[in-house]
């Protein structure tokens, strides 16, 4: 439904008065940009943004060109306005053979847009999911747990990065089928490596819940006997004359329960 | 001032090692260069190799001092009659004040020993000690109230004692430290009974009536019943006892039946 702006503007004013418009078309677009940049800012500042990206990187490198990530994310929306406004103005006005080219550019423009966002907010993304996984893995004194951020990270680049290239319609199947085989390995990796761990959960989400024995009961389990100590959702701990069992709680459900009662 | 001088020098002389009580980088650096340096804080932010944690901010600087030097002591990061020197903040967070003390200079109390090698983890020992000492700070209503809570080696502690009423805490699974927690206890610290906790810090039961064999539990005269039972659960079990008391007010800590820490709330 492709309407004749231009062919309708000139039927409705005459030749001289299409430059008006045109003109007009500009200066609203200058307005509407720098009221969508102020908009932009302050919703993103209401909603924390600036908090939330503080010392990542990016944030930093924004920073050393004295700016900030708001202030760019608002900028490139005015930007886009500024743009729209001007392809609109020069299309009304007919300044030479514009159309086919012009109706390509403004119709690639919210694609670049997006590209461009989405490829911000996965750096921004990607490095505070880096920080936060490295912070829960503090305690953990390991340098081969180092590399679990750095592969958070990285994820989240990735995934970006497909998007934007996907918005910029790039062909992209061959990294989506990259990004499946890679998220399918991590999957299959999880399962295989955290399948007891798995159950156990599952068993001890169960045993919290309707608590068949509790803390100072003496039970049964598998062999085991003395009295519960503790029920957390992976192990259960009992303890008899000075030895202390630490069971899984899959034993618990495959052995099942015995409780003694005098 | 070579008379000041020449005093602090002396202080110092023959000093094994230097206590550094929560102290910024640059210092802990620039002592740690060519001294035996223990760090004594809530937390390792200097990174130092010879560290031992406070549990608590203890106000009174010879509390703090005695922390750190049975902690050290335990550690053997110093020796049991070493020469120490401390170097605290009384009045402020940085460093103003300088003591020199000998490692065997004081009674052992016990006080590390309570909280490192209890049962129950330290930092549920320090959050249920903040919530006795909050709930002496504030009382039930302005009126003064008194609470027994027994931390560490629950189950035995539940199989020496008995329901007083229905446990509020049934199928619930709140452990100390919760923000919850706080108001929650405050009302029920109402009620008549001891709360037990797990080593981990979940809240197993209240409105628990203590039964521990109370024979040969030697407690300061004039303590009281609430006093005497956390006396004797201790020493019944491997749990500790913290202990509010309602006539004077003090926070008291129970291990293997004797006093060992006492805490004034509003000093604190």
């Amino acid at each position: 439904m492709q309407i004749d702006w231009p062919g309708l503007v000139r039927r409705v004013f005459s030749e001289q008065g299409v430059f008006v418009v045109s003109i007009g078309i500009l200066l609203l677009g200058m307005v509407l940009g720098y009221l969508i940049w102020r908009w932009t800012r302050r919703m993103l500042r209401n909603a924390g943004v600036s908090e939330a990206v503080e010392g990542t990187p990016f944030e930093r490198t924004a920073r050393s060109f004295g700016t900030s990530t708001v202030g760019i994310i608002s900028n490139i929306a005015a930007v886009f306005v500024y743009v729209l406004a001007i392809v609109l103005a020069i299309n009304v006005a007919q300044l030479g053979n514009t159309d086919v080219f012009w109706t390509r550019v403004t119709a690639y423009l919210p694609s670049l847009f997006i590209a461009a966002l989405a490829l911000i907010v996965g750096l921004v993304v990607g490095d505070q999911a880096r920080l936060r996984v490295s912070e829960r893995l503090r305690s953990i004194k390991l340098p081969e747990v180092s590399l679990i951020p750095e592969l958070v990270k990285y994820s989240v680049f990735y995934v970006a990065i497909l998007i934007a290239l996907g918005q910029l319609g790039v062909e992209t199947t061959a990294l989506v089928v990259l990004l499946g085989v890679y998220a399918f390995a991590v999957v299959i990796v999880a399962l295989v490596a955290f399948w007891d761990l798995l159950r156990s959960g599952a068993a001890g989400i169960y045993l919290l819940l309707n608590e068949p024995y509790s803390i100072g009961d003496r039970v049964r389990i598998g062999g085991n006997e003395g009295i519960v100590q503790e029920v957390d959702m992976f192990t259960t701990r009992i303890e008899s004359e000075g030895e202390e069992y630490i069971l899984p709680n899959q034993n618990v459900f495959e052995s099942g329960i015995v409780r003694i009662r005098d | 001032m070579t008379g000041l001088d020449d005093f602090l020098d002396e202080l110092v002389a023959d000093a094994d090692a230097v206590f550094l009580f929560s102290p910024g980088k640059t210092q802990y650096e620039a002592l740690a260069e060519d001294d035996d340096v223990v760090v004594v804080g809530p937390s390792n932010d200097v990174e130092a190799e010879t560290f031992v944690e406070l549990p608590l901010e203890f106000e009174d600087l010879r509390d703090r001092i005695r922390f750190g030097v049975e902690g050290a002591v335990e550690h053997g990061h110093v020796g049991e009659d070493a020469e120490l020197v401390c170097l605290a903040g009384v009045f402020d967070e940085d460093v103003d004040t300088v003591s020199q003390v000998r490692a065997d200079q004081f009674e052992k109390s016990g006080v590390y020993d309570l909280f490192a090698n209890s049962r129950a983890e330290p930092s549920v020992i320090r959050d249920v000690l903040e919530v006795a000492v909050e709930l002496g700070k504030k009382g039930q209503k302005g009126k003064p109230v008194g609470a027994l809570f027994v931390v560490g080696d629950a189950g035995k502690v539940m199989n020496k004692s008995r329901p007083l009423s229905y446990n509020p805490f049934e199928k619930s699974h709140v452990h100390v430290g919760d923000p919850i927690v706080n108001v929650m206890l405050k009302e029920f610290s109402r009620l008549d009974g001891a709360f037990v906790i797990s080593d981990s810090g979940k809240i197993v039961s209240a409105y628990r009536y203590l039964e521990p064999s109370a024979e040969g539990v030697d407690i300061p005269k004039g303590l009281g019943a609430r006093h005497m039972a956390a006396g004797a659960i201790t020493r019944d079990t491997n749990a500790i006892a913290i202990v509010l008391s309602e006539s004077d007010g003090l926070v008291r800590g129970f291990k293997a039946g004797e006093l060992i820490l006492e805490l004034d709330p509003e000093a604190y």
